[in-house]
């Protein structure tokens, strides 16, 4: 099998090997573009690598070495993925923070493991390190930041620029003439890539450590699956703590040479994307809703001819590719009106976004709705869905090109194993598997059963060989009548109306469901000013009338897919959104079930007391750290 | 919908300021350009010579026209002695036996240095008197021409053009004189292009907008109002130059009157001011629609068979031209470069409305 000829070639690779090889045998093509007011400068393999070694010279004068930790706290920019590497290199634990993360989180990870230093991104994320130094915690002797506006006059221990980190080490490497051999061969295939947590909707994220070996391993089966080729371009724009953003733009962007991208600031994501054209993109299901939106508004305001040339040809393609989803096939103009269509609209469309290059297009994290994904299937973009967790470097299965359904998330790819557990749960087993949570063995001893990473998730296989995934295996519920359901399945099925952000499903132990939902404020307040609803804010806006027949609306569509004894009877919406420095959600915007349900207990309650009202005060947690509330009476709605 | 734009990014500041950032718009100009280069293969040789020679011709002079008023914002009834200066110059050094590269740049210089006065008169009024101030200047040139013997040979004298020599080669065919007017009309274009984005050009444009601010902001609105008129006189100079050499053949006061000054600056108006692809349009409307109107009005009234007199047949096409006009000004005010444009946004953003913030 293909699978053994993998093992061996990832064997003996490092970062550092990888490194030198694409230094030397493709030195002068473009490793990474960094906007920088307006313009992508550019740096080719053999700078790169240059700027990694005199960084990770440098580190190791400050005191990284095996066994400690450097915190990585940003928004994506070049010179932190430089640092990342680096770290790498001398065989420390790179640890890539979310660049919301609260003081809180940073003292946790404080408390895991020493942190000798910080690369930080500007001096917002400084004055956070310099917070935790200051509230006593040890360690982070070094701080290192890239951006130096407004650090000019800062006079703390061990704070410098990059500049002068990386003038260290580049004397440090003139100094010594071995030592450019030394870094790129220090560490070895088992040493650490990287230092994650998990994503933690049930109590404090866990340490997840994954190897060099783990991590390429792991490029490679997404390679061989056909995820990515050689010489991608693709756009880092993903959280740097996420796995997914490590797998691709470090680990398989160092194994296949691309050229990542990284945009100006996370407000010009779009349109650098745009002068970019990636031809790699991952996006969550949620971003690929936000684009849809965005087409969809920007076409309902568009003048008539341009609207009914878009229909016209949508609508033709959407029906040939749902045809195609059921199995059916199309019929003989269907080809033609694909040619004029791509010319005509859907061509421009995908110019306008940046699309136009774009071969491999990923969603993942959760499901996607039939609507959107069938969307962009007609746009012509072979959308495809991925599965993969922290514990396994992302990627484990993923849909093939030409081989779509809506319900399954592809076959495994090469080098993955995959067998379901009698409880129904999904294990799988590959090199990309990682070796344990850092420093909880018992936690380690359920997640992994003699090399099998026990994912937490209910599924089954097709008899093609395709991975089907029902939900968190945790949270199957029952309701009082004992009727079996994921809560997760349906708050999915909600969020699919573009007028829904976030739901929560209530309803386990009792006789109904109902669901407490948050609008999404961009779009509900467009559709309001196009209608001529008068709001005045998020928490307004979101008890209107007519607002709440348009939830109505996406309420009976989803109990139209649900059994009897699913379907969900009441509704309450919302006056803020779920937000994750309110913990209701994690960073990665997956929903905190408990920390919801204790914190809207009364309206959990109202719900199934039989009262129209119910009067609530909500935490608000502002960006300066303050808390407010939030209070207000919502009406409880029938479905 | 023609115009894509993804993956179009600048890695360097060079990149980033040049003149077609549009993959498309450059294609197009090249597509031109190569049909300006293949006309004379296509196009028979009576329509290459009676309209496209003098097209070319007077869009580069509309250019250098459009750089003072559309640019620098300064008003300029007097062009077309300026143009005039240039020619008669031209000529007489040929005469004297100065090889035409050498009489083409003197002619400009030539011009350069009258027209410069007009600076003069520039630096110290603005707006409707300056206007006056350069139309006065046209008639005293008007005045100098029709009574200098020495220089035009009388007030109904013409002066014949020796035949043209570029690069010790003999101009006589219609092919050729259509590649020098192409030529210089090229030139003048790709002047222009790169004017929008050098100091000169930011700076006119400050001056433009408003002569002390420009002043504040360290531009010496002095030295470059002075710039303006003598680059856009040397333009006008060469211009009148080349079109004495290759269409009209012998030179005489009324070709360079003042109902030519204005037919200039409504070319310019016409197609917008400080835009070069407008001049292009306004020359083609100002110079060329009358004679399509005439001959419409003739082969209609031909047609149908009705018994309209030569007069009114006469002035209708010239009532319509006329109504053309003011009907291009009231739709879009900012000429028909503005409406080329428009047309270029409304696709730039297709299938969407606007720009999508």
């Amino acid at each position: 099998m293909a699978e053994g000829a993998t093992l061996q070639n990832t064997a003996n690779e490092t970062f550092g090997k990888l490194l030198a090889r694409n230094a030397s045998s493709h030195g002068s093509s473009i490793a990474i573009r960094e906007k920088e007011r307006g313009i992508w400068k550019e740096s080719t393999w053999a700078e790169y690598v240059e700027v990694v070694l005199a960084c990770a010279a440098g580190l190791r004068k400050f005191g990284v070495k095996p066994g400690k930790a450097v915190l990585i706290l940003g928004d994506n920019r070049a010179r932190l993925y430089q640092g990342m590497l680096a770290v790498s290199l001398l065989g420390a634990y790179a640890m890539p923070a979310y660049p919301g993360a609260t003081l809180e989180e940073l003292q946790h990870f404080l408390g895991e493991v020493d942190i000798v230093a910080a690369i930080a991104e500007d001096q917002e994320q400084v004055d956070k390190i310099l917070e935790v130094r200051k509230a006593g915690a040890r360690g982070i002797a070094h701080v290192i930041y890239d951006e130096t506006r407004g650090l000019g006059f800062y006079e703390d221990d061990g704070l410098m620029s990059w500049d002068h980190l990386i003038e260290v080490g580049r004397h440090d490497l003139n100094e010594d003439p071995h030592r450019r051999e030394e870094l790129l061969n220090k560490a070895k295939p088992d040493d650490p890539a990287i230092f994650l947590h998990s994503s933690g909707t049930t109590g404090k994220p866990k340490g997840v450590v994954l190897s060099q070996r783990n991590v390429l391993a792991a490029a490679r089966n997404g390679h061989e699956a056909g995820a990515f080729d050689q010489n991608e371009e693709i756009l880092a724009y993903l959280p740097m703590a996420w796995v997914g953003d490590y797998a691709i733009t470090v680990a398989a962007a160092l194994l296949y040479r691309f050229t990542v991208n990284v945009p100006e600031r996370q407000e010009t994501v779009v349109r650098d994307m745009r002068e970019i054209a990636p031809t790699f993109y991952l996006a969550a299901p949620r971003s690929w809703d936000q684009m849809l939106t965005t087409i969809q508004v920007g076409m309902e305001d568009s003048t008539p001819v341009k609207k009914w040339l878009y229909h016209f040809f949508m609508d033709r393609a959407t029906a040939a590719e749902t045809r195609k989803l059921n199995g059916k096939s199309g019929g003989l103009l269907e080809p033609v009106g694909r040619f004029l269509g791509e010319a005509i609209v859907f061509g421009p469309i995908k110019d306008q976004f940046g699309m136009s290059r774009l071969k491999n297009a990923f969603t993942g994290g959760e499901a996607i709705g039939e609507d959107t994904f069938v969307f962009y299937r007609a746009l012509g973009i072979k959308l495809r869905q991925f599965y993969g967790q922290t514990e396994i470097s992302a990627i484990s299965a993923m849909q093939a090109p030409n081989e779509v359904r809506l319900h399954t998330v592809g076959k495994p790819a090469p080098g993955v194993e995959v067998k379901i557990h009698e409880s129904g749960e999904i294990l799988l087993r590959s090199e990309s598997v990682f070796a344990g949570y850092f420093k909880k063995p018992e936690a380690s001893a359920e997640t992994l059963e003699g090399a099998w990473l026990h994912t937490g998730d209910a599924g089954y296989l097709e008899e093609n060989g395709q991975l089907v995934v029902l939900g968190r295996i945790s949270e199957v519920m029952h309701t009082g009548g004992g009727e079996r359901y994921v809560p997760n399945y349906i708050e999915n099925r909600l969020k699919f109306s573009p007028y829904i952000k976030d739901a929560a499903v209530v309803g386990a132990g009792r006789d109904e469901l109902t669901a407490m939902v948050c609008v999404d404020f961009e779009a509900v307040g467009h559709w309001a000013e196009v209608n001529g609803v008068p709001y005045v804010s998020y928490s307004d806006l979101s008890q209107r009338d007519e607002v709440a027949a348009l939830l109505h609306e996406a309420f009976l569509r989803v109990n139209k897919a649900l059994t009897e004894a699913l379907q969900l009877k009441r509704f309450v919406s919302l006056p803020k959104e779920f937000d994750p420095d309110d913990g209701e959600i994690t960073r990665t915007r997956k929903l905190r079930r408990k920390v919801v349900e204790e914190r809207y207990t009364d309206v959990i309650a109202a719900l199934y007391d039989g009262s129209k009202e119910v009067h609530v005060s909500a935490q608000v947690t502002y960006e300066t750290g303050e808390v407010g509330k939030v209070e207000r009476s919502l009406p409880i709605r029938e479905v | 919908m023609f115009y894509r734009l993804s993956g179009v990014h600048h890695a360097n500041y060079l990149s980033d300021s040049r003149i077609f950032k549009v993959p498309a718009d450059r294609n197009l100009a090249a597509f031109i350009f190569l049909i300006g280069i293949a006309a004379p293969f296509i196009i028979p040789s009576l329509y290459l010579n009676s309209y496209m020679l003098p097209w070319l011709i007077w869009t580069a002079a509309a250019l250098g026209l459009n750089l003072v008023t559309g640019w620098a914002g300064q008003l300029h009834l007097g062009y077309a002695a300026v143009m005039a200066v240039g020619a008669y110059s031209a000529i007489h050094a040929v005469r004297f036996g100065v090889p035409w590269e050498f009489a083409l740049i003197i002619g400009g210089l030539t011009s350069s240095v009258i027209g410069s006065l007009f600076a003069f008169a520039a630096l110290r009024v603005k707006g409707l008197y300056l206007a006056l101030t350069t139309l006065a200047m046209q008639f005293v040139m008007d005045w100098v021409l029709t009574h200098s013997p020495a220089i035009t040979g009388g007030s109904h004298a013409s002066l014949q053009s020796p035949t043209l020599a570029l690069l010790g080669q003999e101009i006589t065919s219609d092919v050729g004189y259509y590649y020098v007017a192409f030529g210089w009309c090229v030139l003048v274009t790709i002047f222009m292009l790169n004017l929008k984005r050098t100091g000169l050009g930011r700076a006119l444009v400050a001056v433009r907008e408003k002569d002390f601010a420009a002043a504040i902001l360290g531009v010496n609105s002095f030295y470059y109002k002075i710039l303006a008129f003598a680059t856009s006189s040397f333009i006008a100079g060469v211009s009148g130059a080349l079109l004495v050499a290759t269409f009209f053949f012998l030179a005489a006061p009324e070709q360079f009157s003042v109902n030519v000054s204005i037919q200039v600056l409504a070319m310019v108006i016409v197609g917008g001011l400080g835009s070069i692809i407008g001049s292009y349009f306004g020359v083609a409307l100002i110079l060329l629609v009358p004679g399509v109107v005439n001959g419409l009005f003739f082969t209609a009234s031909q047609s149908l068979g009705l018994q309209i007199n030569v007069e009114t047949l006469a002035h209708i096409p010239n009532a319509v031209y006329g109504a053309l006009i003011v009907i291009i000004l009231l739709v879009e005010p900012l000429g028909l470069g503005k409406l080329y444009g428009n047309i270029r946004d409304y696709l730039m953003v297709w299938p969407f409305d606007q720009l999508r913030k």
